[in-house]
């Protein structure tokens, strides 16, 4: 009996820690969606507003005339959409080699690669801005693709998910006279699926949020703008009240389709984090 | 019917590119929003108000071998942008400036140097403030397009609640005011400011610490900048001047710009840009609430200002047709006023710095709120052009908000700044 | 070993051989290009003054002096300092509320719907949840103070108050990555097999007893990973602070990225910036080397 009331109190305390933790959660976003309605004085009013009194939903139709969107969405997806590729193409080939090959200086390798994420940002914007000058890259695709085509992450998020498939599967297959590559695309590839996808989900925000190099890369021309960059043209020259509303409606145009994509995939991202074997590294 | 296309395509594509090689193109690269460069626009896109994007294309069809890219980049990264650019030889062939960063670039050889006609008309035509500006080490480096200043922002229905008719005229006279228009929460925090000091970017901190040293008769530099002079009796006296509000209550550092539209701040210190701001902030409100006035003086009237110039890249290919363009958006009498000035008067709503703009467009500048800051030009001192000019505000910046927490005395606070700040000048003047 | 064993990795080393650099070439062609070729360049402009104005071949040599520069500068040791103490708070709170939150989720109901609500911030871009919170922070008329104010508390100045706003910050970051590694421990308690708990129930353990001695232990693999990490990821944090953080006394919320970019492109010295930046490295390679050397004398290897 006692047991029993000792059980319902916990039930009872963590749904309280969750559903409050959850409130915490949504409240900005709830905010967000909230202000993106909102008239410029609802937003700064003194009062503080939790919903705007008549909804603004004019503010995503200029939004809409004040800058093409739906180009950067374009441009947004394509440089994402290839970034994702290239890096799972390039992290689960390296990942298999450090994980299941043998060859003079892999440790050493490995640990370069694991110390290139220490590296601050900073220190790249200079040098790779020349490299893509010197290719003719600037104001291109290739330069927003290109510079993040490898990831020290993914290759290591991959090295980690190779390891835990066994050595017996893989010799069996060289037995078999299959050679490394083969190996590599008829056995390795399925396995890492759900991997694959985690990492992709990673790597697709990562580039869909991402602002500085886009920007300074693309400020010539429109037509390569990817969505934050986008967005920013929003912002005044000290930001005054007249598009600051907008920023925060467009910043929805920029969040929601994220938050879709993961509502859609998630099962498969937490699926690629069981199978990664942390437990037995 | 594919190979045929395909036909097609590259001989319009290669059409193009010869029609392309016969042009000059200038790269143009401004730090303005999407609809100052694009104009602003009614509900079915028809321009009501142009952009500079329209100026451009009538200069382009005036000359059809010219043709102009505009590059707009957010005021934030502009600087960032042009600086990594530059590192690999990518220029814009066209900069708009601002006159801080003037000095950086003029000792690193990237400006080209005026022609004479062009610098003869600057002298006889614009306002002393902008002309300033515009120079670096005596010479004059490109054409001012915009003047800034400061001036006293005020909350008329907030003053007249509390019995006074008059905006305060000199700094004594605030301090006695601002803590009557103070009003408190019942837990203590401020609910409506008398005075409000803004942070958040540096100019806001500087620019009116610097108007009262300038007021005060002081000086932030020897002329041949060897010396900061932020130890001077004059110099603590301004920041004193500001710690006032702080010690009688009338003000605390937490204020924002936004707390003006909202009715809780009676007086503060603006530029006139943010003119646009209050009046979508306040809207039926604003002629009955905004009211303008020189900033309280110490000892003279004074205030700051800063410049924004248009200049060309002594790296450009096309150094005549980009002064060409210059002289046509900025000079020209285009019947009564100059192209620049319109797009800054009826667009950006920033000050132009030519005198027949300024007393062309009359209906844009003579309102209650920009004819304030008009009249104050005489009175404005420009923000000196010093090598490291952005460095040196930040310190300084920071060092006040040191003071204005309580954490320094005033004293300390710009000792300490020009203990920096002199170290930086040995660095670049002897 | 066996004669045979030695004979049979031989083997497949020889086999091997070949095939590991070819598959790593396109990675190896990358880094060269783009990691190997900006690390030299940086480091060279680390021992010149260049105001990225004038070619860097006409820019003053000046030796290892800007690194001594910075190892005396007050500024720099303070958003050092702020830097750690952003980096230790929230990776350690971050890691501790997502673990709670994640043994409270499994198997809980709709546990679908809540890791999706508290992953949403993790999609979400840095510099909009700067944007938001800046909103939610602000002091008379922000959310948060309004809520505070229902319960009788005095508002409090977030983002302004020099001994609060950089807790604010980590507030936010906190906020904004604990769905990240709640989902990565989630993956790990699948892992852990059933049979575990249902063996220290029988032996009477209570559930707080499970958490302590079966899911903790279990899970140090992955939290030794969120650690790692957590932790080259915080050293670095530059959008939070730099967008949330500007109306605070800048001595107390700087962090190191911030500084190193406003010497780059506002101060225009960009060697004293490169080598703020290499100082940085040095300090993350240390420190993970640490941080990995503590989980190894508790037993847990580390990625060897």
């Amino acid at each position: 009996m006692n047991k029993k009331m000792m059980r319902v109190i916990l039930e009872i305390i963590r749904y309280t820690v969750i559903v409050f933790g959850a409130f915490w959660m949504v409240l900005p976003f709830f905010w967000l969606f909230s202000a993106s309605l909102m008239t410029p004085q609802e937003l700064m009013s003194d009062i503080p507003k939790w919903l705007p009194e008549k909804p603004q939903w004019n503010n995503y139709l200029q939004v809409l005339k004040r800058v093409p969107i739906f180009t950067y969405y374009k441009n947004s997806l394509v440089v994402a959409g290839s970034v994702t590729f290239l890096v799972l193409f390039t992290s689960s080939m390296a990942g298999y080699a450090f994980a299941k090959l043998r060859f003079c200086g892999r440790r050493i390798l490995f640990n370069f690669v694991l110390s290139t994420m220490m590296f601050p940002v900073f220190i790249f914007l200079i040098p790779v801005y020349y490299l893509m000058k010197l290719f003719g890259w600037l104001n291109s695709y290739l330069a927003l693709i290109v510079p993040f085509a490898v990831s020290g992450y993914g290759i290591f998020l991959m090295r980690q998910f190779v390891m835990t498939i066994p050595d017996e599967l893989l010799d069996c297959a060289r037995l078999d006279g299959a050679k490394e590559f083969k190996i590599y695309s008829v056995i390795i590839l399925p396995l890492l699926k759900p991997a694959l996808a985690t990492l992709a989900i990673l790597t697709f925000i990562g580039q869909w949020n991402s602002f500085l190099w886009p920007l300074i890369v693309t400020s010539t021309a429109q037509r390569f703008m990817t969505l934050p960059v986008g967005i920013s043209r929003l912002s005044l020259a000290f930001s005054t009240a007249e598009t600051q509303h907008l920023i925060i409606t467009a910043l929805v145009y920029q969040v929601v389709p994220m938050v879709i994509m993961f509502l859609y995939l998630q099962r498969y991202y937490v699926k690629g984090f069981v199978l990664s074997g942390f437990s037995n590294l | 019917m594919r190979k045929s296309s395909i036909i097609f395509f590259v001989a319009i594509l290669s059409l193009l590119s010869v029609a392309g090689l016969a042009k000059s193109k200038l790269i143009f690269a401004v730090h303005w929003s999407d609809y100052q460069v694009e104009g602003v626009k009614d509900e079915n896109g028809n321009v009501k108000v142009k952009g500079l994007r329209q100026y451009v294309e009538e200069y382009q069809k005036l000359n059809p071998d010219i043709e102009i890219e505009i590059q707009s980049v957010p005021f934030d990264e502009y600087l960032k942008r042009i600086l990594i650019s530059h590192t690999s030889g990518v220029i814009a062939d066209i900069y708009v400036l601002y006159s801080l960063w003037g000095v950086q670039l003029v000792d690193s050889g990237i400006l080209d140097q005026v022609p004479k006609d062009i610098i003869e008309k600057i002298k006889s035509d614009f306002v002393r403030a902008a002309i300033d500006g515009a120079t670096i080490d005596k010479a004059v480096w490109g054409v001012p397009v915009e003047v800034d200043n400061y001036a006293l922002v005020y909350n008329k229905k907030l003053l007249q609640e509390a019995g006074f008719n008059q905006p305060p005229k000199t700094w004594e006279e605030l301090v006695q005011m601002a803590p009557k228009l103070t009003k408190r929460n019942p837990d203590g925090t401020i609910a409506q400011y008398g005075f409000a000091f803004l942070s958040g970017w540096d100019s806001a901190v500087v620019h009116p610490y610097l108007a009262l040293l300038y007021s005060n008769g002081g000086r932030f530099f020897t002329d041949d900048f060897t010396e900061c002079l932020l130890t001077s009796k004059e110099a603590v006296e301004a920041l004193e001047a500001q710690l006032k509000l702080f010690k009688n209550g009338a003000t605390d550092p937490a204020a924002s710009v936004w707390n003006f539209p909202a009715g809780k701040i009676a007086m503060m210190i603006m530029a006139p840009w943010y003119e646009t701001s209050l009046k979508l902030g306040l809207k039926d409100q604003y002629e009955q609430t905004v009211g303008v006035a020189p900033i309280p003086y110490l000892k003279k009237p004074a205030t700051t200002g800063y410049t924004w110039f248009i200049a060309v890249d002594s790296a450009s290919k096309n150094k005549k047709a980009a002064w060409d363009f210059i002289r046509w958006m900025t000079l020209q009498n285009a019947g009564g006023f100059t192209r620049m000035g319109e797009l800054m008067a009826k667009n950006i709503g920033a000050i132009p710095p030519n005198k027949m703009d300024i007393g062309f467009f009359k209906t844009e500048l003579d309102d209650l709120y920009t004819s304030v800051f008009v009249k104050e030009l005489d009175n404005t001192y420009q923000e000196p052009n010093v090598a490291q000019g952005q460095e040196i505000k930040t310190i300084l910046m920071r060092e006040i908000i040191e003071a204005w927490n309580g954490r320094k005395t005033a004293e300390k606070a710009l000792s300490d700044a020009k203990t920096k700040i002199d170290k930086i000048l040995a660095e670049f003047y002897k | 070993m066996t004669n045979k064993k030695i004979f049979s990795r031989h083997r497949s080393f020889e086999r091997n051989m070949g095939a590991g650099y070819l598959f790593l070439a396109p990675a190896l062609i990358f880094y060269s290009l783009f990691f190997v070729y900006p690390v030299l360049f940086s480091f060279t402009v680390s021992t010149k003054r260049w105001n990225m104005l004038i070619p860097l071949s006409r820019a003053r040599n000046v030796g290892f002096s800007e690194y001594a520069y910075l190892l005396k500068d007050e500024m720099f040791l303070g958003v050092f300092k702020n830097t750690l103490l952003y980096a230790i708070i929230t990776v350690s709170f971050t890691i501790i509320i997502a673990l709670v939150l994640a043994v409270l989720i499994n198997n809980a109901k709709f546990s679908v719907l809540w890791r999706f609500i508290y992953f949403a911030p993790v999609v979400t871009p840095q510099v909009a949840i700067g944007t938001i919170w800046g909103y939610l922070y602000r002091p008379s008329n922000g959310l948060l103070n309004s809520i505070l104010g229902l319960f009788g508390f005095k508002p409090v100045y977030w983002l302004t108050d020099p001994n609060i706003a950089l807790f604010s910050i980590m507030a936010t970051a906190v906020w904004a990555g604990t769905g990240g590694s709640m989902l990565i421990i989630t993956a790990g308690l699948k892992n852990i097999p059933q049979d575990y708990y249902d063996a220290a129930r029988i032996d009477g353990a209570g559930p707080f007893k499970q958490f302590l001695h079966i899911t903790v232990p279990l899970l140090s693999p992955t939290l030794l990973f969120l650690t790692a990490t957590g932790f080259i990821g915080a050293w670095q944090v530059f959008d939070l602070p730099f967008t949330m953080g500007r109306n605070a006394p800048a001595k107390s919320v700087m962090t190191v990225s911030w500084y190193v970019y406003e010497t780059a492109f506002q101060s225009l010295r960009m060697g004293r910036a490169s080598a703020g930046a290499f100082l940085l490295f040095c300090v993350i390679f240390a420190f993970t080397l640490f941080i990995l050397w503590i989980f190894k004398r508790g037993g847990i290897k580390g990625y060897e």
